[in-house]
């Protein structure tokens, strides 16, 4: 499963800019909001969309599910529970490099 | 492999946490160059000022409004004329250059009475126009003169003119960044919200962070028209200031460079609740899946894919044939930040390049984390670089071409290699589809041509 996460990660590193925003909290919020509704697409689920916001997250989510189906053709075979575990080791990995463990010094700057 | 000391900067150690070589594993939780801070005493740094950053990059772009530079003639003179954002109005904007044009005397006595003669000059010489930028300079800053009460009285003396005040004097920040940073936040203060924009579709953006170079904004016009999509505020590419009042109706902002205008996407949407999408702008897939991603927020896919299938028809067998031609190829990028991590892969992608340095003269951390999870193990990434070093990285990576600016650019002339304007452009645009090939175009023709060759020889000895 680590290699798998580690796939994951390494392609979102490269093409994806929600997870770079300015604030630590837009980050958290992208990744989450991105990532939660990616997984539910490759479930074939519907996922939640109340606001603007989350339409935005739903639009990069459409155009990683479809990318990922066409890289990773192994996401499709996966089961939900292991599809649940891939993404949560995603999003956590994806949390550590972009907040947690960032060197980016102007992210918690309030006025950036 | 940590961050790297260069040779040329023995002398210099406080350089090593600028310059970092990628080494395969790593990644930006072990190692990113300080940026954004204060350039070291003692190297040859390429950056601009604050105020530079505020008028050349984002004011100065404006097609309808007067850009008065409060300040000696020289800051004006040198913010005119050096980047090429056309505009649909017989170019207004690069046709001339306005200044208070400060004397001795001025600095002595006060320049605000200067200032209050120049505006109602250059209001009365092109009475077309009724909208001003001033921007004030390091001298206008130092002496204290307050540029926004002479605006004032002005405004109040002529109701139909509107002024927007610019408080980043040269000195503000450590290079061009802090004039984006407070031209944004200045306008989204004072400005958004103020004008209510004619809702003619019922999708709506604001595309950020494109400057119309040599026509960008003209061509993504095409895409936005095809896909009935309005552009309520280009920010600033061939946009009027009226225009920009009106930020705060779009649905969406799509946001391209994230470094100059990120902050007033930001602002836009803690304020407004208008979500922000980055997209880059350059290379044949980032560009599909930008345009994708709209069309996803806006639900028109289909038209989204027709477009797309449209353009590669068209584009995509001249694009192949440079690949075929320029793969292997190597590249540097020395630009300002954004650029780098918008073209690392966007190149490797589509034209088979290998980007093998990178330079960023007004980066912040932010952008060095997109870059170096883009870019190649093995490649050099510098935050404000010095002369020395360019010289030092250009005989370490051998690059068959080099992106850069006019400044840097005359330094790789002399080694005789090839450079490309990598912020005006040699022959743009180089967004979209069809940008993307005059890209190719320019590379290609710069690294077969055989006078960068020629001109390294005697030719005596040749004859």
């Amino acid at each position: 499963m680590q290699e798998k996460i580690d796939a994951l990660v390494g392609y979102i590193q490269q093409k994806c800019l929600w997870q770079f925003f300015s604030r630590a909290w837009d980050r958290e919020e992208n990744i989450a909001g991105v990532l939660d509704r990616t997984r539910d697409l490759l479930l074939g689920a519907t996922p939640p969309v109340d606001t603007d916001i989350d339409r935005c997250h739903l639009a990069d989510a459409k155009t990683l599910s479809a990318e990922l189906r066409s890289e990773f053709p192994w996401v499709a075979g996966m089961r939900p529970d292991q599809l649940g575990a891939l993404f949560q080791g995603v999003k956590e990995t994806m949390m550590e490099i972009a907040v947690a463990k960032s060197r980016n010094g102007e992210l918690y700057v309030s006025y950036y | 492999m940590p961050m790297v000391l260069l040779e040329c900067d023995k002398d210099i150690p406080e350089r090593e946490q600028h310059v970092y070589i990628k080494a395969t594993g790593e990644d930006t939780t072990m190692f990113l160059p300080a940026s954004n801070v204060p350039t070291i005493p003692g190297t040859l740094s390429e950056r601009g000022c604050s105020f530079c950053g505020a008028k050349l990059v984002i004011g100065g772009v404006l097609k309808d409004t007067i850009q008065l530079i409060h300040g000696p003639i020289g800051c004006a003179y040198d913010t005119w004329h050096t980047k090429r954002y056309p505009s649909d109005n017989d170019n207004f904007q690069l046709k001339y250059a306005w200044s208070s044009g400060m004397k001795e005397q001025h600095v002595i006595f006060g320049g605000e009475k200067q200032l209050k003669k120049s505006i109602q000059e250059a209001f009365d010489a092109m009475p077309e126009s009724k909208r001003m930028f001033i921007y004030t300079t390091c001298a206008t800053a130092l002496i204290g003169d307050d540029p926004r009460a002479v605006a004032r009285t002005v405004m109040e003396e002529r109701p139909d003119v509107d002024i927007f005040v610019v408080e980043c004097p040269g000195f503000a920040g450590v290079s061009q960044s802090k004039g984006h940073h407070v031209l944004n936040i200045a306008w989204m203060n004072e400005k958004v919200g103020t004008k209510e924009p004619e809702i003619v579709s019922p999708y709506t953006i604001n595309f950020i962070g494109d400057y119309n170079i040599q026509g960008d904004t003209y061509l993504l016009q095409e895409y936005w028209e095809k896909l009935g999509i309005q552009v309520i505020s280009h920010f600033t590419g061939n946009a009027t200031y009226d225009e920009l009042c009106g930020m705060h109706r779009a649905q969406l902002n799509v946001v391209n460079c994230a470094r100059s205008a990120g902050y007033i996407a930001n602002e836009l949407k803690k304020r407004y609740a208008i979500p922000r999408l980055d997209i880059d702008a350059w290379g044949f897939s980032y560009m599909a899946a930008g345009l994708r991603k709209i069309g996803a927020f806006f639900g028109i896919e289909d038209k989204v894919e027709e477009l797309i299938e449209e353009e590669y028809a068209k584009h995509k067998p001249a694009l192949d044939w440079y690949k075929e031609r320029l793969t292997g190829k190597k590249m540097a990028i020395w630009t300002g930040g954004p650029r780098l991590w918008h073209w690392t892969r966007a190149v490797e992608e589509d034209l088979g390049v290998e980007v093998v340095a990178m330079s960023s003269k007004f980066g912040h951390q932010e952008d060095f984390e997109k870059v170096i999870a883009r870019g190649r193990v093995g490649a050099v990434y510098i935050d404000d670089a010095n002369e020395k070093e360019f010289f030092e990285v250009v005989d370490m990576v051998k690059p068959d071409v080099i992106f850069t600016g006019p400044r840097v650019g005359e330094l790789v002339k002399k080694l005789h290699i090839p450079y490309i304007n990598g912020h005006a452009y040699h022959n743009g645009p180089y967004m979209g589809f069809a940008g993307f090939v005059n890209l190719a175009r320019d590379m290609y023709n710069a690294v077969k041509s055989p006078l960068w060759g020629l001109a390294g020889k005697d030719v005596r000895e040749v004859a």
